[in-house]
């Protein structure tokens, strides 16, 4: 029953975004293939090579992404039980979740940055690694419930730059900061290949109630950012409604523009220019899509703005 | 809410991390030290002020009631500079450690003075306990408490 259930949920995606894919067959195929735990060394326990050395004592099928120091995957599916997890020296973590913060231009230790939906923490440690622990973060999520699993991560990961807030993030008080970090809640279709938790009949009223969700806080990042900020929306869905349509809106209501993506050895699509009857600003194939079967990871969607 | 750590109590608890585990002063110098509630000190890069008041701010570090006590992230993060007062421990001892539970009398016990101790496996500090010359006590928080599969 459940296997019928998830060839449903596949096939719809998969035929949802056939016009909009590159390769729909390899699209298709892809997101019914299961993916690998993947993991990032947080260097600031420790030496990255002694790390990966102790892990391969117990583990050989360890393997390194192409595009990110850090970033590896295993065949083992509970490293949340090894030495190194418990000791804060590695953070399970998928692979895609470790895009947005690498593309960002100059993360460095004189930064302050303000991961507005930052539970359970993910991103927000590894900028605070990639800060080498200095400069400021504030981390805010609007869920208490959900404070408890990034304050125990920024805990074990020896976090000691990083501010908790608990807001809601479109009420969120004018603060300063260099870097806004929006990912943003949303359907979470992209991670189809590892999760069974996402809502299997989504309906097009599911999209624009994310979307309203998702323009309320980038709206609200756009107007405390000053001139020269950058604001990274991201969201691990295919859906253009919380996407490119969320990232226009903001270019018809703000002084911002759109920069490029770069990221090293990583294949990633443009942003796409219409959806159904929508037809976007040619800026936004400035943005970036990451499909499942050009990296063999999830999906997702990056914009990096800059406020003028 | 937070508030500057005394220079006393500062001065008081640095000491105490050099006697006691061999932590140099200089690691103490890129930081500020805040005490919170219940006694517990923070350890901060900046505490920002903001509009409202934070959740939370940097790292606990230290309980600091009759005697300090260092937290198990404070001895984690700061393993490579930890030199006295250590208790090497086996893989047998590490997953009854990660489960929480005390510690047999240990052939290397002799070498750790009573008190606040760190416990290391594989040359990685993984957390605190407490040696009273007859048992090593187990410091880890519930919430870290954990069965280990892979060592």
């Amino acid at each position: 029953m459940n296997k019928q259930k998830q060839i449903t949920l596949q096939t719809r995606i998969a035929e949802r975004y056939a016009r909009i894919v590159d390769n729909k067959d390899e699209f298709s195929r892809s997101i019914n293939q299961p993916l690998k735990q993947s993991f990032r060394i947080n260097s600031l326990k420790g030496d990255t090579e002694k790390i990966l050395e102790s892990l391969r004592k117990y583990d050989n099928s360890i393997s390194p992404t192409n595009w990110y120091e850090n970033g590896f995957t295993t065949n083992l599916d509970n490293l949340g039980s090894s030495i190194e997890h418990f000791s804060g020296q590695i953070y399970i973590q998928e692979l895609t979740s470790m895009m947005p913060a690498l593309s960002i231009a100059d993360v460095n230790e004189s930064k302050r940055i303000i991961d507005c939906c930052a539970a359970p923490g993910s991103k927000t440690t590894q900028l605070a690694e990639m800060m080498k622990n200095k400069g400021e973060i504030i981390a805010n999520d609007n869920k208490h419930s959900r404070l408890k699993a990034l304050r125990g991560n920024l805990d074990r990961l020896g976090i000691v730059n990083t501010t908790v807030t608990l807001r809601d993030f479109r009420s969120f008080p004018n603060t300063e900061a260099d870097i806004y970090l929006v990912d943003a809640p949303c359907s979470s279709e992209g991670t189809i290949r590892k999760k069974n938790t996402i809502k299997r009949n989504l309906k097009e009223k599911d999209y624009e109630r994310f979307s309203k969700i998702q323009k309320g806080i980038l709206n609200r990042a756009c107007e405390m950012a000053e001139r020269g900020d950058q604001i990274v929306y991201s969201t691990c869905t295919f859906a253009p409604e919380e996407n490119e349509h969320v990232v226009n809106s903001i270019l018809e209501e703000h002084s911002v523009k759109l920069n490029n993506i770069n990221i090293k050895n990583l294949k990633m699509g443009k942003g796409i220019k219409n959806w159904k009857d929508e037809k976007f600003d040619s800026e936004i194939e400035k943005c970036r899509r990451v499909w499942p079967h050009h990296n063999d990871t999830d999906g997702f969607f990056i914009a990096r703005i800059e406020k003028c | 809410m937070l508030v500057l750590l005394k220079k006393e109590k500062k001065e008081m608890l640095i000491e105490y991390c050099v006697e006691r585990f061999g932590i140099s002063k200089v690691i103490f110098e890129n930081y500020q030290l805040y005490e919170g509630s219940k006694n517990k000190i923070y350890l901060i890069k900046e505490l920002l002020e903001l509009r409202f008041i934070p959740e939370s701010s940097g790292l606990c570090i230290f309980r600091f009631d009759k005697t300090p006590k260092p937290t198990t992230n404070f001895l984690q993060l700061f393993s490579a500079d930890i030199s006295k007062n250590v208790l090497d421990i086996g893989e047998k001892d590490l997953i009854n450690y990660c489960k929480g539970n005390d510690l047999q009398v240990h052939s290397g016990s002799n070498k750790i003075e009573p008190g606040f101790i760190a416990i290391r496996y594989n040359n990685s500090i993984v957390g605190c306990a407490h040696w009273n010359k007859i048992t090593v006590r187990n410091q880890l928080p519930k919430s870290r408490r954990c069965k280990i599969n892979y060592y």
